[in-house]
């Protein structure tokens, strides 16, 4: 008997539904009962429910994670990892609702918002980019929108520099160039959202994920804003540095880390070589690595207590990255 | 014999961007004891609300209501600072008050809009004292001022 028609989904019965996941997930992972949930509030909506939006029955999975203000693996609980059960394609629902506080890093408290509205117009101003995650939003029986956000397969920015090379010298010559290419290339995607107008928000580096399907790097997690003063770019550049000091220093190479590897360049730091805004953190890589090369690390002052001016746009930062990126195949190669 | 026309010197303009803060104030004091009393001089003080990002509000409503509110104070404000300006020694008729919700552009641009609207020959605002991270992340509107600025002078009040 060929299986019942999937138009309406809302009517589906347990059995189906069953019948539906035992096609999607290792049988051990097929739960003995399963219910559909009403989307309305997302702390009802658990591991192995299903929720149906669009007409289409979602397999619910885990809560996403997120580490944030020194907080690892903090549940994300209105964003939630699931299938698909018509297409088998694993998706991302991501509950959308607003919120607005102070934002505290480096001792500066400034004002930020969840804004739901920023991200749907987002989403559809970068609909098609391969450098940005996809999504839609749909409306769940009650009305309220949800989003329905592509799931990258892949690793974070993060989890790529810290993983390759066995020690910074290999990492450095072997793979930097070709690391700074590509984030070059997602500097390029944020270029194009100050150019239309639009803050990122949220620019973190485990918010860029090499997509395993394309090789390229994708910006996530777009929905925060903050209010800007003089400079409107200038928190999403702050974020752009310390992901290039990230993946420059194989990860953030903080003083306390020097005094227990390396005393003796810990002495040779001084508050000027440190980030302007995280004083714990070493901005002069060079001293650390010799062989970083000037242009790089005139780039990275930028970021440090001791500069004199600062990046604004993101059109300067790829300009003064394009040439370091030159010098470095120049030092790689002679 | 008919009297020769003589033509009067033009007042030399200058303008007063303030804010909330104390560092606006001394701006303010400053003009007054450098150059109340004196012939010659009228003053607009002026006040930029920044824009009230959508994003940051729930909706249109609250969104004009928190400007409405911006806008009121200030005008409290510049009306208050326009009455220090007349004790000084300006003529009343000398200093104007101006004040505006921000559009899509940083406040140094807003304000050197004025100044080439209005012929100010002089920008004045006081120096906020922001750490450089501060600086770094939201900017500097009196640094934008001094490296924007042409065909004027800017005074940065400290």
């Amino acid at each position: 008997m060929g299986e019942r028609s999937l138009a309406s989904p809302a009517v589906l019965t347990e059995k189906e539904l069953l019948r539906m996941i035992r096609r999607r997930v290792p049988p051990e992972r097929v739960p003995r009962r399963v219910t559909i949930k009403e989307t309305a509030d997302f702390f009802r909506v658990d591991y192995d429910d299903v929720v149906v939006l669009d007409d289409v029955p979602y397999f619910v999975r885990n809560n996403e994670r997120e580490g944030r203000f020194g907080l690892e693996d903090e549940q994300k609980f209105w964003v939630k990892r699931a299938i698909n059960l018509l297409t088998g394609k694993v998706v991302i629902l991501k509950w959308v609702f607003r919120e607005r506080f102070n934002a505290r890093i480096g001792g500066l408290v400034f004002e930020c918002a969840r804004s739901p509205r920023k991200e749907a117009r987002i989403l559809e101003l970068v609909r098609g980019r391969p450098d940005f995650m996809q999504g839609e939003t749909v409306l769940d029986s009650a009305g309220n929108p949800l989003r329905v956000l592509d799931y990258i397969r892949g690793k974070t920015l993060s989890e790529i520099t810290v993983g390759i090379g066995s020690s910074h010298e290999e990492f450095f010559f072997s793979f930097y160039a070709s690391l700074l290419e590509e984030f070059i290339g997602a500097l390029e995607a944020i270029k194009f959202l100050h150019e239309s107008g639009e803050k990122h928000g949220d620019i973190r580096r485990d918010h860029l994920i090499k997509d395993h399907s394309t090789g390229r790097y994708r910006w996530i997690d777009f929905d925060y804003t903050y209010s800007h003063g003089e400079s409107r770019f200038g928190y999403d550049l702050f974020g752009l540095g310390n992901v290039l000091l990230f993946i420059t220093g194989r990860g953030d190479v903080t003083t306390n880390r020097l005094l227990k590897e390396n005393p003796d360049a810990l002495e040779r730091i001084a508050k000027d070589d440190l980030n302007i805004v995280f004083h714990n953190r070493v901005t002069n890589l060079q001293k650390i690595y010799p062989y970083i090369p000037d242009a790089l690390n005139r780039v990275l002052m930028h970021f440090s207590l001791g500069a004199g001016v600062y990046y604004e746009h993101t059109r300067e930062l790829i300009e003064d990255l394009g040439e370091a990126r030159e010098r470095l195949d120049d030092r790689v190669f002679v | 014999m008919a009297a020769r026309k003589t033509e009067q010197p033009k007042d030399r303009h200058v303008l007063i961007a303030v804010d909330q803060t104390e560092n606006s104030k001394r701006a303010v004091l400053y003009v007054a004891d450098f150059l109340g009393g004196n012939p010659g001089f009228r003053a607009t003080l002026l006040s930029v609300v920044p824009k009230p990002e959508e994003d940051l509000f729930e909706n249109e409503e609250e969104r004009s209501a928190w400007a409405k509110e911006k806008v009121t104070a200030a005008n409290a404000l510049l009306n208050r600072y326009r009455e220090v300006l007349i004790h000084s020694g300006f003529p009343e008729d000398k200093v104007q008050i101006r004040s505006c919700v921000g559009e899509d552009k940083s406040l140094s641009e807003i304000i050197l809009e004025y100044q080439c609207e209005m012929s100010c020959c002089t920008v004045v605002v006081g120096r906020h004292h922001k750490s450089k991270a501060e600086e770094f992340l939201f900017g500097s509107t009196s640094s934008q001022l001094v490296h924007r600025a042409e065909n004027c002078a800017v005074w940065v009040v400290e």
